[in-house]
C-alpha cells in the first residue's frame, strides 16, 4: 500500500516538474534591418534600432561586435 | 541590463569612407539569452558622386551645421531637382530625436525643383552631431522607391573670447 502511495507521489511530482518551465529572458529586434539607400562617400551616418526585452527573466547585453 | 518589458536603442554608425557601390553591415549583439547571437542589418549604396543619383538630386548632399564663431548656424538649405519624367514623393525615414526638424516638399514635378531645410532645435546647439537623416523617394505608382540618406555635421570649434582691449590712459597733465 506505502509502495502504491509512494509511486503515484513521485508520478506526480515528475508530472509537475516537466510542466515547469525556467524564467528566460529573451531580446526582440522589431525591424532588424535598415536601408540607407543612397548615401555619400567619405561621410558618416547612423540609424537607431531598437531591442526590446521580452522574456520573462532581466536581458542582460554582453557585447556588440561591428560585424 | 533591461527589465522585463523595458526596451533601448542600439545605435549603429557607418563610415562609408572610400567605399563604393552596395555595402551592407551586420553587427552582432550577445545576451544572456544565449546562442545564437542575434544580429541588426543595415545596406546601403554607396556613390561616388551626388549628382548622378535618380530620381532625385539633392544638393549639397551633405549638410553641414558646423559653427566656427559665435554666430549660431542653426538650419541649413539644400535643393531637391526631380530628374525624373515621372512626379515624386518625398518622405521622412529615420531622422534622430530632439536634435532638428526637416522641412521638405510632399512632392515635386518632373523637371523642377524645390527646397529642403534642415533647422536644428535650440537644444542642440551647444552639440557637435554626426548623424543623418534618410528619406524615401516614391513615384506615381507608389511601386518605385528609392532612400537617400543626407549626412547631418555639426563641429563646434568656437575661438576663445578675448578681452577687448584696454582703453589707453592718458598721460597725467594732457589735456
Amino acid at each position: 500500500m506505502n509502495g502504491k502511495r509512494f509511486a503515484m507521489c513521485a508520478a506526480v511530482l515528475a508530472l509537475a516538474s516537466v510542466g515547469t518551465s525556467h524564467a528566460a529572458p529573451r531580446m526582440v529586434i522589431p525591424e532588424s534591418t535598415f536601408d540607407f539607400g543612397f548615401v555619400p562617400q567619405h561621410s558618416v551616418v547612423s540609424h537607431v534600432f531598437w531591442l526590446m526585452s521580452e522574456g520573462d527573466d532581466t536581458l542582460k547585453i554582453l557585447n556588440v561586435n561591428p560585424g | 541590463m533591461l527589465a522585463v518589458g523595458d526596451s533601448t536603442e542600439l545605435e549603429i554608425i557607418f563610415d562609408t569612407k572610400a567605399v563604393k557601390g552596395k555595402a551592407s553591415k551586420s553587427p552582432s549583439i550577445s545576451t544572456n539569452e544565449g546562442p545564437p547571437v542575434k544580429n541588426v542589418r543595415i545596406n546601403a549604396d554607396v556613390i561616388e558622386r551626388p549628382d548622378s543619383t535618380y530620381p532625385i538630386i539633392i544638393d549639397p548632399y551633405k549638410l553641414d551645421l558646423s559653427q566656427f564663431s559665435e554666430k549660431v548656424i542653426d538650419e541649413k538649405e539644400f535643393t531637391i531637382t526631380n530628374v525624373s519624367d515621372q512626379p515624386v514623393e518625398l518622405t521622412i525615414v529615420s531622422m534622430p530625436r530632439g536634435l532638428f526638424d526637416l522641412k521638405l516638399p510632399d512632392s515635386i514635378k518632373p523637371g523642377k525643383k524645390a527646397k529642403g531645410k534642415l533647422e536644428l532645435r535650440k537644444e542642440a546647439y551647444t552639440e557637435s552631431i554626426e548623424k543623418s537623416v534618410t528619406i524615401e523617394v516614391s513615384g506615381p505608382d507608389s511601386q518605385t522607391k528609392t532612400r537617400f540618406t543626407l549626412p547631418v555635421k555639426r563641429s563646434l570649434k568656437m575661438a576663445e573670447a578675448t578681452p577687448p582691449p584696454k582703453p589707453q590712459s592718458k598721460p597725467k597733465g594732457t589735456p
